[in-house]
This record gives C-alpha cells, structure tokens and sequence, in this order.
C-alpha cells in the first residue's frame, strides 16, 4: 500500500506518516503542496492520497479536482482522504461534490484517521 | 472660534463719521485711508481666526504623533510584533519536531520489546507445559538474558518522555509573546479610530475582508464562525446527509 500524503506544514505530515506507519502503512511519501504532488501521483502507482486543502502554489482540492479529472484510469479513481482545518460546510460538500472519500477535520486523533481510512478501504474492497 | 471682536465701539463709528466726512467733501485720500483702517480691522480678525485654527490643527496632529506612540507603532512596535509572531512559528515549530523525534525513536524501542515479550512469554507457556527440548531451554534462557540487557533501552524511553516534557515550555513563552501582540493590536485600534475621528470621516461599517487564500482555517473558538461545523461528527453528519 504506497501512500502519498500532501501537506505544507512538515511536522503535519510526520504525525500522518507516523500514524500511518503505527496503522501497519510503511510505504508512504511526502509533498507539500498540490504542484509537487500532482507529478508524484502520475509517476509513482500510489493506492491512497491523503490532502490538506490550504496549501500555497495547488490547494488539496484543485489537487482532488486535477486526480478525478486525470486520462489515467488509476489515478482517476484513487481513494483521497482529506485532512484539513477548513470547517465549513460549502467546502465539505464541495469536496464531497469532488469525489473526496473521506474528510477529516483537524485536530484529529489516531482513531478517527483508523476509522475513515478502514471505511475508505471496506468500500472499494 | 475667536470671539467676534466689537465692531459697534466708539472708536469705529468715529471712524465711519470721518469716513462720511471725507466722502461728502471729496477727499478720496483720507477716505482711502479710513477704508483701509476699517478693513485692517476685519483682517487681523480673519487672521487671528485662522491663525487659531492652524495652532488647534497642528496641535491635533503633534499631539497625536507626539504621545509618541503612534510613531513608535509605525516604527517600533509593529516590526517588532512580526518578530515575535515570527519566533512563535520557530517556537512551536521546535517544539514539534523536539516532540516528534523523540517519538519517533521511541515507538521502535517500544515495538521491539513488545514483540521479545510477547514471544518470551509465548516460549515460557511452553516451558510451563513442559514441551520443551533442553536445546530450547538454553535458546530460551538466552532470549530472557537478551530481554533483560534489551530492557535497558526503557532507560532511553524515559530520556524521550523528559525530551517530550521539556519541549512544552513553548506553550509559556509562545503564550506571553502573543498576549503582548494582542494588547499591541488593541493599541493599534485604538490609534485608529482616533485617526479616523481627527480626519471626521464617518465611521464606516467595511465587510470584513478574507485574505487571500479565501479559506477560513481552522475555527477558533470564540470567533463567530458561519456556516461551519464543530468536528468530526457534525463533518460525518454532513458527508452522510449527503449519501456518503
């Protein structure tokens, strides 16, 4: 399981990537915005992206919007998760409009991230 | 205002009889004259008026440069409030990757023995039940002595949660840091509306103005919020009302 996770604030991306990692998922990759992630993602078969939304140069959701607009099949249809402190509602139904798969809301603990990440999972089997 | 000086004295109507006087015997000098006394009159009025008016600006405007704390403001204060603000980033940044470090080579040492106990205790049950050989035996009471010397690194744990302790002091300093920039925010408003008043301009509600990313950031409580959800939950609720 390769996961790209996609945020500008580093120390953000290290507890992902130690949750992740505490979760049983080692394979994971950073970029800190949606510029640098967008390349990785056509490049490197990942199976899940994890996305904050603000971000400077290509925020979390024109990133959604450029992976589900993707030619790749692949890419197209990979599982987004997105981690984020935008809390308002036109954002979240716009992500989910944007064919996000989950939404979290920072702060968050190690259980939420668990649960929307196996929901995530049980759905596309 | 200046007071309005006496027109109507004595002084003044004898000036306008000579001036009559003049007039009606065609002594245009002399009445030039009066005319031009008369009028001296009205200026030095007009211009002890404005005279007073320019004293009352000029001391509007120094007085409010002059307490000194406007310039310092400009100059000083907001400069040095970036700085502060700056140094609450590094702070907090410092902060978190101390914490996470120390995390970070905690969790392995944490897993490590997990795991020895877990098969030592496994191997011990063995033990117990007497299905072990004599070989497995000693193999076993090497894993134990293994365990022990292993059971060191708890001491390195400790050091990591003292590490993780210390990182904390951010949350005092950070604190006082942005305290002080509030009371400078607050001095900043008030400076203002006091500029906003000295001009007269009429105080105008202005939308409030996002910046330039147009996104909220996190919700802070306290602020009012429109539209917003308070975690996780509500997110769920939504994304479920939804059909998700």
């Amino acid at each position: 399981m390769k996961i790209l996770v996609v945020d500008d604030f580093s120390t953000m991306r290290r507890i992902i990537k130690n949750l992740l990692r505490d979760l049983g998922f080692n394979n994971t990759s950073e970029a800190d915005d949606g510029l640098t992630a967008l390349p990785m993602l056509k490049s490197g078969n990942y199976d899940l992206l994890v996305t904050d939304w603000n971000m400077p140069g290509m925020q979390g959701i024109d990133l959604l919007k450029a992976v589900r607009a993707d030619d790749d099949e692949s890419l197209k249809n990979i599982p987004v998760l997105m981690v984020t402190a935008e809390q308002k509602k036109e954002q979240i139904v716009e992500a989910a409009q944007a064919g996000v798969n989950g939404y979290i809301v920072k702060p968050f603990t190690a259980l939420i991230l668990k649960e929307k990440l196996e929901k995530i999972f049980a759905r596309i089997g | 205002m200046v007071e309005e000086k006496e027109l109507i004295t004595d002084d003044n109507i004898a000036r306008v009889k000579d001036l009559l006087v003049c007039m009606e015997s065609g002594n245009e000098e002399d009445a030039i004259e009066i005319i031009d006394e008369l009028t001296t009159i009205r200026e030095t009025e007009l211009y002890q008026d404005m005279g007073k008016l320019t004293r009352e600006l000029h001391d509007a405007i120094s007085n409010f440069g002059m307490d000194d704390s406007i310039n310092k403001l400009a100059e000083q204060s907001i400069p040095d409030a970036r700085e502060r603000l700056n140094y609450v980033i590094s702070k907090t940044d410092e902060a978190a990757n101390k914490t996470l470090e120390a995390v970070e080579e905690s969790i392995p040492i944490c897993n490590d023995l997990n795991k020895q106990a877990l098969e030592l205790h496994a191997t011990w049950q063995k033990f117990t039940n007497r299905e072990l050989s004599a070989d497995q035996f000693r193999q076993l009471s090497r894993d134990i002595n293994d365990f022990f010397v292993n059971t060191y690194e708890i001491s390195k744990i400790k050091d990591h949660l003292t590490s993780v302790l210390l990182a904390q002091e951010y949350q005092d300093l950070t604190g006082q840091i942005i305290k002080k920039v509030i009371n400078l925010v607050a001095e900043v408003e008030d400076k203002l509306i006091g500029l906003i008043q000295i001009t007269g301009a009429p105080q105008v509600e202005t939308k409030k103005d996002n910046d330039s990313s147009g996104l909220d950031g996190p919700v802070v409580p306290g602020l009012e919020h429109k539209d917003t959800v308070s975690g996780q939950d509500e997110v769920d609720d939504l994304l479920s009302s939804l059909g998700f």
